[in-house]
């Protein structure tokens, strides 16, 4: 996961703040190794320590009710960070997936999202055909012609205090096997491409009722979608879980029926459902295209082409995006949300480590005679603060490790969010909450530094007492 | 008193302890205090009200919503086509046309720093119908008013928040040339005349509408008469206020059944279920915080509370070991020790609220954490008893079990042990 930091100029030696924001970077991208780093310090402390650990250790089960006090306040802020890094990383994920590093996303002049986009139907095919665009078997150019819309879709069974609409994300398309090899989709078996005509008779139509209008799912729309049945009609269902093929749900005054769902990829198209263009577009008053994906050999072929159409194509003006880049701007939500999680998380680690700073006072406090007996034994002054600051990191290195299990029980779970750009575009995603070794090593970093600093102050104070005062 | 008193020495015996505790509450409060307010906000905003009622005409279908202008008149009015039908009075209602645009004329060079939304509406409708300018009174409601008078007498006028006037590098009185992205070919130049007084405006702009109009109708006649694209489809919302859900109802069957409106059609729905609508993608954000994240860092807090009270009890066995020999009774001792944590826990909260409630409103204007159109959030007035009330219930929750071992403690097992 990377901050999206701000850029070092392009010329000219970096900024001190542009320094400190590569550190950050660098920190921040490395921290399963300054895990290891520290877990290592920690083990060489202990043995050069000479004061036994099983002083330490015993001490802690002596006093465990106050330990465990400690170490369930580890539990919940580090549990807590966890959840919070597992989200944000569910939503980074989900923007790095959603594009195919080939694809470029071709839409008007000034577009900053599809949403906005209006190109001429009249450009279209002379764009199709511009140099490092692939083409299929038949030689017909790998594009996918796109109307991206939002629909307002009345939710049949909303739960109480539940909102009664829904913003749908709806994607006409021209020809879906075209635009799903593009966009590297996959239907579930047992699902088929919607036919030419888009729309087909459901068998128990009226002879006055409009033909369903033939949709295709993604995985996540396609479970929420599934939510809005009632239990036992979901349970009857095809699959209880979602809609499934052979489904239907009612949008703009018509049926319309699910033919095929997508696999899950993790991706914002997920959450988006795919029908004819023609249909949709005329339903919705979106007539023109919105988007071409175009499909191109590889990534340095796609930067290329989209160089191309946005600098040296002369017939229309034209705004054109790598796929992955256009997602990686959707990211200003992500950025958010993760300096709100480390907001919190700093707050209530502050909290946490008075806490700890108590707990080890008054452990120093009824240990004065250990102290002093320690001294005359002939262990030094930083023996001693080693040997105290260590029991602080066993109580965190518990703590944390438990915070890690709790917040890793969020694993897989899906969310909704938004992933938006700072200059106004955005989608409604389906995520997974992610919990991965950088998030892990999140966590437990959080919980080594909140016991080093608790630890630290009393542990100094410990070092300075001399024998005579500790025995007095 | 002189039990209180008691409370008061025994507090400050370890005033390091105390300390530490006293900070670790109110840097938790903190937390959870701008955590509940920004949950308050969002949930008072998306409340049915029962009187009063806001309500917003859109296009029903799709997001945009985008209607032809032309709805307007019949729209502010409620959309009354049949004899008896209610007819909404101009000052309940407001027109709305999203201007979005840039201030550099190139889209490459458009970033956060350049970029400008404005609502075109009727200059009168600011203070009639915004939410929250609509209550403001007395010298806040008099500037305001002399800075819409000023946008009322000059066409070319815009209000900007002041957050989005630091971004554009501008200040009031300065003139902005805006190059539209939704309006193509049609980029206006505007004097900023003022600012908007609460923060919950800070990243947005106010033009007249009747600038767009007579900028749609010019460039149609530079174009031979063709009309722009988004002639048609400029209207993006309008406001009503209606007294009562009874109202809301006929108003919103009228609307339904109008068949002016069916091309494309219209729906009426409160303000609070069109925001829950906007604010329905961030529903587990919000319950993770309404059910984690604030819960978690009460549970920590309570935590810490616990644990130097614990500490505390198990230091002072002989001292309550001698108050019961002089006579204090069991549950005196207990409601000694519950009363010295109720104490820091309480007055922790409440300095670490009231703090927080000064600082964020009045020095920062409000919290800068955009969750959909929401720019800035302001600490609710509530949260002075909020903060009491947690630091005192976490400090309850966490002493008790403490309090109630001091309360056991046995004097013949205290004094054994020295013996």
């Amino acid at each position: 996961m990377n901050l999206v930091l701000a850029q070092t100029p392009p010329e000219g030696p970096p900024s001190p703040l542009a320094r400190v924001m590569e550190a950050l970077r660098f920190i921040w991208a490395h921290r399963p190794e300054e895990l290891a780093a520290m877990l290592g310090i920690i083990v060489l402390l202990a043995f050069v320590s000479r004061v036994p650990v099983s002083y330490n250790l015993l001490n802690l089960v002596a006093r465990w009710r106050t330990a465990a006090l400690t170490a369930l306040a580890f539990t919940a802020v580090v549990g807590l960070l966890v959840v919070m890094l597992a989200f944000v990383n569910g939503m980074h994920r989900l923007t790095v997936t959603s594009g195919q590093p080939g694809n470029v996303l071709i839409m008007s002049d000034g577009a900053i999202d599809e949403a906005f986009s209006n190109l001429a139907t009249a450009d279209v095919p002379d764009i199709e055909n511009q140099a490092g665009i692939l083409r299929d078997d038949e030689n017909k150019p790998l594009v996918s012609r796109e109307t991206y819309l939002i629909a307002n879709m009345p939710t049949p069974n909303p739960p109480p205090g539940r909102p009664k609409r829904r913003f749908l994300q709806v994607r006409g398309v021209d020809d879906p096997a075209r635009s799903a090899i593009v966009h590297g989709r996959k239907l579930i078996d047992g699902g088929r491409w919607f036919s030419d005509a888009g729309v087909s008779e459901l068998p128990d139509a009226g002879p006055n009722d409009a033909p369903a209008i033939e949709v295709l799912l993604g995985g996540g729309i396609a479970r929420e979608m599934g939510n809005d049945r009632w239990p036992d009609e979901a349970q009857r269902g095809r699959n209880p879980d979602r809609l499934e093929t052979g489904d239907t749900f009612m949008l703009n005054n018509r049926t319309w029926l699910v033919v095929g769902v997508f696999e899950s990829t993790g991706s914002a198209y997920d959450s988006e459902i795919w029908a004819k263009q023609s249909l949709v577009g005329k339903m919705f008053g979106k007539e023109n295209y919105t988007t071409l994906a175009a499909r191109t050999a590889g990534p340095k072929e796609a930067q290329t082409l989209r160089d191309f159409l946005v600098k040296d194509y002369t017939k229309s003006k034209l705004a054109a995006f790598v796929e992955t880049k256009y997602f990686e701007n959707l990211s200003e939500t992500n950025t958010q949300f993760l300096i709100a999680s480390i907001f919190v998380t700093v707050f209530t680690a502050i909290g946490g480590i008075f806490g700890v700073m108590n707990t080890m006072f008054a452990a120093i406090s009824q240990r004065t005679k250990d102290i002093g007996v320690l001294r005359l034994l002939g262990f030094k002054r930083w023996q001693i603060l080693v040997s105290f600051l260590l029991e602080s990191l066993v109580l965190a290195l518990v703590g944390g490790l438990l915070g890690c299990a709790a917040g890793s029980l969020f694993d897989g779970a899906e969310a909704n969010s938004v992933v938006s750009s700072s200059q106004g575009g955005g989608k409604f995603v389906v995520l997974k909450i992610t919990v991965d070794l950088a998030v892990l090593s999140s966590g437990m970093l959080l919980a080594l530094m909140m016991g080093f600093l608790g630890g630290l102050v009393p542990s100094l104070s410990a070092m300075r007492l001399t024998a005579l005062d500790a025995l007095r | 008193m002189t039990f209180l008193r008691l409370i008061v020495d025994n507090i400050w015996r370890n005033p390091l302890r105390t300390i530490l505790t006293s900070l670790g509450t109110m840097v938790m409060v903190l937390v959870v205090v701008m955590v509940l307010s920004i949950l308050t906000f969002l949930s008072q905003t998306t409340t049915d009200k029962a009187r009063n009622i806001k309500g917003i005409v859109t296009e029903r279908w799709q997001l945009p919503s985008m209607m032809p202008l032309a709805y307007a008149t019949s729209l502010k009015e409620g959309g009354p086509h049949e004899p008896g039908d209610i007819r909404i009075q101009p000052k309940d209602a407001m027109s709305w046309s999203f201007y979005g645009g840039s201030t550099d004329p190139d889209p490459k060079n458009r970033t956060m720093n350049t970029i400008l939304f404005a609502f075109a509406q009727e200059p009168h409708t600011l203070l009639d119908m915004m939410d929250e300018l609509d209550q403001l009174k007395g010298e806040d409601k008099a500037e305001f008013a002399k800075v819409v008078e000023k946008l009322a007498q000059n066409k070319k006028g815009l209000i900007v928040g002041k957050e989005r006037l630091k971004m554009l590098g501008r200040q009031v009185g300065d003139t902005l040339k805006v190059y539209s992205f939704n309006y193509k070919e049609i980029d206006l130049e505007f004097d900023i005349v003022g600012t908007y007084p609460i923060p919950r405006y800070d990243l947005n702009a106010s033009m007249r509408i009747d600038y767009l109009e007579d900028a749609l109708d010019r460039w149609s006649r530079e174009h031979k008469g063709q009309p722009h694209a988004m002639a048609d489809k400029s209207l993006n919302l309008v406001w009503l206020r209606m007294n009562d859900r009874d109202t809301f109802n006929k108003v919103s069957q009228q609307i339904l059944t109008n068949p002016e409106f069916s091309s494309p059609s219209v729906k009426l729905e409160t303000a609070s279920s069109a925001i829950g609508n906007f604010l329905e993608a961030y529903r587990d954000l919000i319950w993770g915080a309404k059910w984690l994240l604030a819960p978690a860092i009460l549970f920590t807090l309570s935590l810490v509370i616990a644990n130097s009270i614990s500490i505390s009890v198990r230091e002072r066995r002989m001292e309550f070991a001698v108050l019961k020999v002089l006579g204090f009774r069991p549950w005196q001792i207990l409601l000694m020790v519950l009363g010295e944590a109720l104490l820091v826990g309480g007055l922790s909260g409440f300095v670490s609220a009231g703090g927080t409630y000064l600082f964020v409103n009045q020095a920062l204007g409000g919290l800068q954490f955009r969750i959909g159109f929401f720019g800035a959030f302001l600490i609710a007035d509530q949260a002075w008893w909020w903060g009491l009330a947690m630091g005192a219930g976490t400090a309850f929750a966490g002493s008790i079990g403490p309090a109630w071992s001091a309360r056991t403690v046995r004097v013949a097992d205290v004094f054994a042990k020295i013996a």
